[in-house]
C-alpha cells in the first residue's frame, strides 16, 4: 500500500534522480548509470521514482530548472515518460519512450571518447529487447499487431553501427550482436543474422579474441545453432563445443541449452553422450535415442522421436535426429553379423535379406524385400556398410575386413 | 479514415494482423535512405533479406543512419508481406499501396475502362484479349487489368481498382484459361502470371485480408504449382532457356504467394485454433517444394520453418505425407519414396515434388550400379516398377546416367552393375513420366 506521497517528496525524488544521473555521467560512474537505466530491475528506487512522476506529471519543468539537468533533457524526459508508463503497466507506450531516450543516449555516447559507458549501453540494449518483447505480448493480447520487437531489432542494428568503429567501444559489438540474435530468433527472421555475422567475422576492425568471454560463448551458441539448422555438423560441433568449453561451469541452465543442440550434432558424427550427462542436465528426451543407436533398435528410435516430436520440432533438431535412422540400421546389421559369426564364422559375411526382414519384424517393423535391398544399397553407398548385394540371391555379401566402418567423428556422407 | 493519425486505434478483429512471423524487412529497409529512382532492377538483389548494415559499413565506422520511424503497420501490409522472396520492386510497391488510406474499388470490369482504351491505342493487347484476333480491339469480356509496377497515390483512383466480387470472377476467368490448348503453355502462363499479380495488387490496395481471400490465394498457388510442373515439361527444346527462366520466376512468385497465404491462415485463425480446411495441404507444399532445403528463394530452412507450423497441421494427413516423403528423400529410401507418392500424393503435391523424382531415380540407379553384384545384372522390369517408370523410359534414363543396358539369356533387359561411368543426368527436365500419374491426376 503506497504511503501518502507529498508533492514536496515527489519533487525531491525526481531531483535526486536527475542529480544521480548527471553525477554519474560527469564522474563516469558506469555502475550508477547502469542502475539508473535498468527498468527491468524493478528496483525500489525506480518504483518510488515512478510514483513521484505520476504524481507530479510535469517533470519537464524540473529538468529545465538547472543546466546540470537540462543538458540531458533529451534522454531523461522520454525516460521519465517511459518509467511512468512502465509503472502503470502500459508497456506498449513505455517501449517507444525508452527507445527515444536510448536514441538520445547513444548520440551522447558517440561523443564520449572512451568506452567508460559501455556497460550502460549493454543495459540499454538488453532493456530495449526485453521491453519490446513485453510490449508485443501486450499488443497480441489486445488483438493488435506486435511490431515493437521488430523495431527493437532495427534500433539494435543502429547501436551496432555506433560500436562498429576503430576505437575501444568496438568490444561491445558482440554483446549487441547477441541481443540481435535473440531478437531474430524470437521473431523467426533468423536469416537476418547473416549480415551481423558477416560483420563480426569479416570486418577488419573486429578481433574475435578481444571480445569478452561471456559474449563469445553466447555468440558461439547462436551461430552453432544456425549451423545445426543448416546441417553443417562439423562447424556446429566446433562452435557448440567452444561454447560448452568456455561456459561458466556453474551455469547449469546455460550448459543444458548448449547440450540440447550439441547432443544431436555429436550423435550425427557417431559420438554418444553418457547417461550420467543426460541425467545431470535433464536431457532425458535423448535417452531412448542413444539407446536405440547402441542397440540398433529402429522401433525405439521411431517411438522416441514420436514421443518428443513437438519438443524436437520446436527446437529444430527433429530432422537431424530423424537422419540417425541410417546409423541405427548399421548397428542392427552389425548385430546380426555378430550373431551369425558366433554360429558359423565362415558364412557370417553373407547375410540373407530375409534374415534382416525377420529381425525387423521382430522389432515390429514391416519391410518388404525391395525396401530392405534399397536400405542395404543406401548403406553401402554411404559407406556405412562395406560390401555388395546380390539381387537374384537376395543376399548382402559383407566385406571380410571392417564391414561396418565407424563414423570417426565425421557425419554420414550426404 | 486517416490511419496515420491514430496508430493505436483498435482494429477490426477480423483484420487482426499476424504474429511476428511475417517479414521484418520493412523496418530495416525503412531506415535505409532510398534514392528517388527506384525503377528497374534491384541493385541489392544479392543482399536479399539482409538488414542494411553489412561489413563494409561496419568497417567504415559509419555515422548512424537517421531512423525514419516506421509508419504504423496496417494489418494487410503485415499480412501480405512475405518473409520469403527477394527485396524487390514488387514488394516495395505492395507496401506503398498499403501506406495509402485504403480504397474501395468500383471498377465493374476485369479491366478499367481507361486502361482498356489506352492499350487498344497502343496495340498492347495480349493474345487472349484480342477481339476476333484483332490486335487493336478488345472488349470488357476479354481485357484483364495488367500488373503495374509504378503505382502511386496519384494514380490510385477507386474507379481503376476492382472490388472483391469482380476480382473473384476475374480470377475464375483466368483459371479457366489454364487448359486452353490454343496457345503454347508459356503464353498462357505468362498472361495468367501477370494478371493474377494485378489481382493481388488490387486486393492489397483495398486491404482485403479476411477469410474470403484465402480461397483466391489458394487458386493462385494452384496456378503456380501446376505451372511449376507444366513448364518443366516444356523446357527441353529450342525455347528451353526462356522457359527455364520462366520456371525460376514462377518459383519466386510461388514462394511469395505461398507465404502470403500462410499469413492469411494465421491472420484468420479462430481462437480455438481450428485450421482452415485446406491449410494442411497448402502447408505441405512448402515441404515438398524444398525437399533438399535449398530450393526456395530466401526461404527458411525446413528445420526453422517447422517450428512455427501449428500443431493440428503437423498432425494432418497431408503434412504427415510430406514429412515422410522428406524423410525418404533425405535417407535415400527410394523404394518408399516412389511407392508412397504413387499411393498418397495429391496432384498439387505431385507437381510440387516432381523435380526431385528424377534426382531420386538417379540416386537409385547409382546405388544399384555401385552396390549390385557384378554377376547379377539388375532386371529392368523390376527397376521400372521400383522407379515408377515405363520400361522404355528406364532404359533411356540409364543411358542418360552414362550406363548401358543389355539382355540376359532369356532376352530380358537388364542393367549390368559395377559400370564405372556413372554421371547424373544433365538438367533432367521433365522427360520422364511417372507411372502412377493418371491416378494422381484424378484427385484434382
Amino acid at each position: 500500500m503506497a504511503a501518502y506521497l507529498s508533492m514536496g517528496e515527489a519533487h525531491r525524488r525526481i531531483t535526486d534522480y536527475l542529480g544521480r544521473f548527471s553525477d554519474a555521467v560527469s564522474s563516469q560512474d558506469v555502475a550508477s548509470l547502469k542502475h539508473i537505466l535498468s527498468l527491468s530491475s524493478n528496483s525500489a528506487s525506480l518504483l518510488s521514482l515512478a510514483d513521484a512522476l505520476n504524481l507530479l506529471q510535469d517533470a519537464n519543468r524540473l529538468i529545465k530548472q538547472s543546466d546540470r539537468f537540462s543538458q540531458f533533457a533529451e534522454i531523461v524526459a522520454p525516460l521519465f515518460r517511459c518509467i511512468q508508463n512502465y509503472r502503470l503497466g502500459n508497456l506498449v507506450d513505455a517501449y517507444p519512450a525508452y527507445e527515444k531516450a536510448a536514441n538520445a543516449f547513444i548520440q551522447e555516447f558517440r561523443n564520449w571518447d572512451s568506452a567508460w559507458a559501455l556497460e550502460a549501453l549493454y543495459v540499454i540494449a538488453y532493456e530495449i529487447r526485453v521491453l519490446a518483447e513485453r510490449a508485443d505480448r501486450e499488443l497480441s493480447a489486445n488483438g493488435k499487431s506486435p511490431e515493437k520487437l521488430k523495431a527493437a531489432g532495427s534500433f539494435l542494428m543502429k547501436v551496432f553501427g555506433v560500436l562498429a568503429g576503430k576505437g575501444p567501444k568496438r568490444v561491445g559489438a558482440l554483446y549487441v550482436t547477441c541481443q540481435l540474435f535473440k531478437v531474430y530468433f524470437k521473431l523467426g527472421t533468423v536469416h537476418l543474422c547473416r549480415s551481423v555475422i558477416r560483420s563480426i567475422e569479416t570486418a577488419r576492425i573486429f578481433d574475435f579474441e578481444e571480445f569478452p568471454q561471456r559474449d563469445k560463448v553466447t555468440y558461439m551458441y547462436y551461430t552453432g545453432r544456425l549451423e545445426v539448422y543448416n546441417e553443417n555438423f562439423t562447424a556446429a560441433d566446433q562452435k557448440l563445443s567452444y561454447a560448452l568449453a568456455h561456459c561458466n561451469p556453474h551455469s547449469e541452465a546455460n550448459i543444458r541449452m548448449i547440450l540440447k543442440y550439441l547432443i544431436p550434432v555429436k550423435l550425427s558424427i557417431g559420438i554418444l553422450p553418457t547417461d550420467w550427462l543426460l541425467e545431470k542436465y535433464n536431457l532425458v528426451e535423448y535417452r531412448n535415442i542413444v539407446q536405440a543407436l547402441k542397440r540398433g533398435d529402429l522401433r525405439l528410435l521411431r517411438s522416441a522421436l514420436e514421443a518428443h516430436e513437438d519438443r524436437f520440432l520446436r527446437s529444430g533438431v527433429y530432422l537431424v535426429l530423424e537422419k540417425l535412422e541410417l546409423q541405427v540400421y548399421q548397428r542392427l546389421l552389425k548385430k546380426i553379423y555378430i550373431i551369425q559369426k558366433q554360429k558359423d564364422p565362415s558364412k557370417a559375411h553373407q547375410m540373407k535379406l530375409e534374415v534382416i526382414i525377420k529381425a525387423l519384424r521382430w522389432l515390429g517393423i514391416d519391410m518388404d524385400l525391395d525396401e530392405v535391398e534399397c536400405i542395404v544399397a543406401i548403406l553401402i553407398h554411404k559407406n556405412l556398410v562395406k560390401g555388395y548385394f546380390a539381387h537374384k540371391s537376395k543376399v548382402v555379401v559383407l566385406s571380410k575386413q571392417d564391414p561396418f566402418p565407424k563414423l570417426m567423428g565425421k557425419p554420414v556422407n550426404a | 479514415m486517416e490511419r496515420r493519425q491514430n496508430p493505436q486505434q483498435q482494429r477490426n478483429p477480423r483484420r487482426n494482423p499476424p504474429p511476428p512471423s511475417s517479414s521484418s524487412h520493412s523496418s530495416n529497409h525503412r531506415s535505409r535512405y532510398r534514392p528517388p529512382n527506384r525503377a528497374g532492377g534491384d541493385a541489392r538483389a544479392h543482399h536479399r533479406g539482409d538488414s542494411y548494415l553489412d561489413s563494409r559499413d561496419a568497417a567504415a565506422g559509419d555515422q548512424p543512419r537517421s531512423v525514419v520511424r516506421p509508419m504504423p503497420l496496417h494489418a494487410s501490409e503485415a499480412a501480405t508481406r512475405s518473409s520469403i522472396g527477394g527485396h524487390d520492386q514488387d514488394r516495395e510497391d505492395e507496401r506503398d499501396c498499403r501506406e495509402l488510406a485504403s480504397v474501395v474499388g468500383t471498377c465493374p470490369h476485369m479491366c478499367p475502362v481507361g486502361e482498356m482504351a489506352q492499350r487498344e491505342r497502343l496495340r498492347d493487347l495480349a493474345v487472349f484479349e484480342r477481339l476476333h484476333g484483332n490486335p487493336a480491339k478488345t472488349s470488357p469480356k476479354l481485357a484483364v487489368k495488367k500488373f503495374c509496377r509504378t503505382i502511386s497515390t496519384k494514380h490510385g483512383q477507386s474507379s481503376d481498382i476492382r472490388p472483391f466480387s469482380v476480382l473473384g470472377s476475374t480470377l475464375d476467368y483466368l483459371m479457366s484459361l489454364m487448359n486452353s490448348a490454343a496457345e503454347p503453355f508459356e503464353t498462357v502462363h505468362d498472361f495468367i502470371f501477370d494478371r493474377t499479380r494485378s489481382i493481388r495488387q488490387d486486393l492489397s490496395m483495398q486491404n482485403i485480408v479476411d477469410k474470403r481471400v484465402i480461397h483466391m490465394y489458394e487458386k493462385m498457388v494452384n496456378f503456380h504449382v501446376i505451372s511449376h510442373h507444366k513448364l518443366r515439361l516444356r523446357s527441353s527444346g529450342p525455347d528451353s532457356f526462356n522457359i527455364s527462366s520462366l520456371h525460376h520466376l514462377n518459383m519466386e512468385q510461388l514462394a511469395k504467394v505461398l507465404t502470403s497465404l500462410y499469413n492469411l491462415y494465421d491472420l484468420n485463425r479462430d481462437h480455438n485454433s481450428v485450421v482452415h480446411k485446406n491449410e494442411p495441404e497448402y502447408r505441405s507444399l512448402y515441404v515438398l517444394l524444398c525437399l533438399n532445403s535449398e530450393s526456395l528463394p530466401e526461404g527458411e530452412r525446413l528445420s526453422l520453418w517447422f517450428r512455427r507450423v501449428p500443431s493440428p497441421v503437423i498432425k494432418s494427413k497431408e503434412m504427415s505425407f510430406a514429412r515422410r516423403i522428406l524423410r525418404y528423400f533425405r535417407m535415400g529410401n527410394y523404394s518408399r519414396f516412389f511407392s508412397t507418392i504413387a499411393a498418397e500424393a495429391s496432384y498439387l503435391q505431385y507437381c510440387a515434388l516432381e523435380p526431385y523424382i528424377d534426382k531420386v531415380r538417379a540416386l537409385a540407379v547409382l546405388c544399384i550400379n555401385n552396390g549390385g553384384y557384378k554377376l547379377h545384372p539388375y532386371p529392368m522390369a523390376h527397376l521400372s516398377n521400383l522407379l515408377m517408370m515405363e520400361e522404355s523410359e528406364v532404359e533411356s534414363f540409364c543411358n542418360a546416367c552414362g550406363l548401358e543396358t543389355s539382355l540376359d539369356e532369356q532376352g530380358n533387359k537388364v542393367l549390368p552393375t559395377k559400370q564405372p561411368a556413372f554421371n547424373h543426368p544433365k538438367a533432367g527436365y521433365g522427360e520422364y513420366g511417372f507411372s502412377g500419374l493418371e491416378n494422381i491426376c484424378r484427385t484434382l
